[in-house]
């Protein structure tokens, strides 16, 4: 019969690392919620820079545009992984990598050069255990990417795009359809393909408000308009990225903690099983030496 | 909502319960939403007036200051790019970044004023991004000094 000791002292320690999964629970269900808002207020966003679109479509105007057109002969690739900075988010950087070191050997076919950028200390350590060179790294985006610093690098690609030091630009991260449902995906950002995600879009423009005017001209709109969506886009990458790693995490805890439950009620059960063991042990220890003073 | 600002940026008066919808939405969270009598935006190719009962248009606007004027307040912010959009009496602006002119720091202003100049500009494109750089510095930094 096991030590219940022993047993007692095990059970303790992993009631301690249930506090510490639930906490971690709740830390990632509060900050997930936090995400979700931001991420419907950059899709309002979204849907408004969609809308204008779509007045600009009714225009008649042809949407072209150099961030639209794929080139002739590419030679540069550049993919962008979104990984997290902190583990125990369940298989979330595991299937973001996986899918991006594939895409990365397919982009390696396809182009002269390819070159690779990641975000999340998961992937950095990743690809670094892996001997792949890293273009640039950043670690300084944690639950609530800032859209500032998105912009940084979305300029940066953008810049890198029209000087044609970058042909084509993957992002690989965890996209979020439903809370029940993510994931890895790679999309192609750079060249960005059309404006709108489907014709459907296009019929809400004209809610027969009559002629809008377009100042200074529809044509320097577009100008605008296309490097802002992929802004926008790209912001949205690290947005769904980050609501993915919440809930992720949360799912994760989640089932540690029942994990960490079942654990305790067996070690209990055993635990109890054990000190009846012992007591019924030294009650026979006194009733034999009863018994033997009596003779 | 009928105050004596309606007269002072020269708005009828008798339509003066007709006020703008205004709403800012950044990629971030919708900066902005209030009744305004008149909004004035940096288009552009310059500045442009909005008063209620305009025209729907869609306009791209440019680097510089935004006012909205509700009431007797007049607010002030920087607006960095993006599009104004004017449809019945509701005025969307969709904008990188709203800030508010007495939070611009203007020797950070400076430093990326001069930053920007220094681009290289050797080709269409670089001129491009450099010229685009110094229209953001040089916003800001007007929209800094008019607080002072």
């Amino acid at each position: 019969m096991a030590n219940a000791r022993a047993l007692d002292k095990r059970r303790k320690s992993i009631k301690n690392i249930r506090k510490i999964t639930r906490t971690m629970e709740l830390i990632a269900t509060a900050r997930f919620k936090q995400a979700m808002d931001r991420a419907s207020a950059a899709t309002a966003y979204t849907n408004r820079v969609t809308g204008l679109v779509a007045n600009l479509a009714n225009t008649g105007m042809e949407l072209s545009h150099p961030l639209l057109e794929s080139r002739d002969n590419p030679r540069t690739s550049l993919q962008l992984v979104l990984t997290s900075n902190r583990g125990l988010c369940g298989g979330y950087n595991g299937n973001v990598l996986r899918l991006a070191s594939d895409n990365q050997q397919q982009l390696a076919d396809e182009f002269p050069t390819s070159l690779m950028e990641v975000s999340g200390k998961r992937g950095v350590t990743y690809f670094e255990n892996r001997q792949t060179a890293l273009a640039e790294t950043f670690l300084q985006f944690e639950d609530k990417p800032k859209y500032e610093e998105v912009e940084q690098i979305a300029n940066r690609y953008l810049d890198a795009y029209a000087t044609g030091m970058i042909d084509r630009l993957d992002v690989c991260y965890t996209k979020f359809s439903s809370i029940a449902r993510q994931e890895a995906t790679v999309e192609t950002l750079l060249p960005l393909g059309t404006l709108v995600d489907g014709p459907g879009d296009l019929e809400q423009g004209s809610e027969g408000q009559g002629e809008i005017e377009f100042l200074p001209s529809a044509e320097s709109i577009l100008q605008e308009v296309v490097p802002m969506s992929f802004k926008v886009k790209l912001f949205k990458c690290f947005l769904d990225a980050a609501v993915s790693e919440q809930v992720a995490r949360m799912v994760a805890m989640k089932s540690a903690t029942e994990n960490a439950d079942e654990l305790i009620r067996e070690l209990s059960m055993t635990y109890n099983r054990a000190r009846q063991g012992q007591i019924t042990g030294e009650l026979l220890e006194v009733m034999g030496g009863v018994e033997a003073l009596k003779n | 909502m009928a105050t004596s600002s309606h007269l002072e940026e020269g708005i009828d008066v008798t339509s003066g319960a007709r006020v703008l919808e205004c709403v800012v939405v950044t990629p971030e969270e919708t900066a902005i939403q209030t009744p305004a009598q008149f909004i004035a935006l940096p288009l552009f190719d310059g500045e442009i007036g909005i008063a209620p009962g305009r025209a729907p248009m869609i306009g791209r606007l440019g680097y510089g200051e935004m006012r909205i004027r509700e009431g007797g307040n007049l607010y002030r912010y920087y607006v960095d790019g993006g599009f104004v959009e004017v449809v019945g009496n509701m005025v969307s602006i969709l904008t990188q970044r709203a800030i508010p002119a007495d939070q611009l720091d203007e020797a950070e202003i400076e430093a990326a004023l001069s930053d920007a100049k220094k681009k290289p500009a050797n080709s269409p494109e670089t001129m491009a991004i450099r010229d685009r750089a110094v229209a953001q510095a040089s916003g800001q930094r007007w929209v800094a000094r008019r607080e002072r």
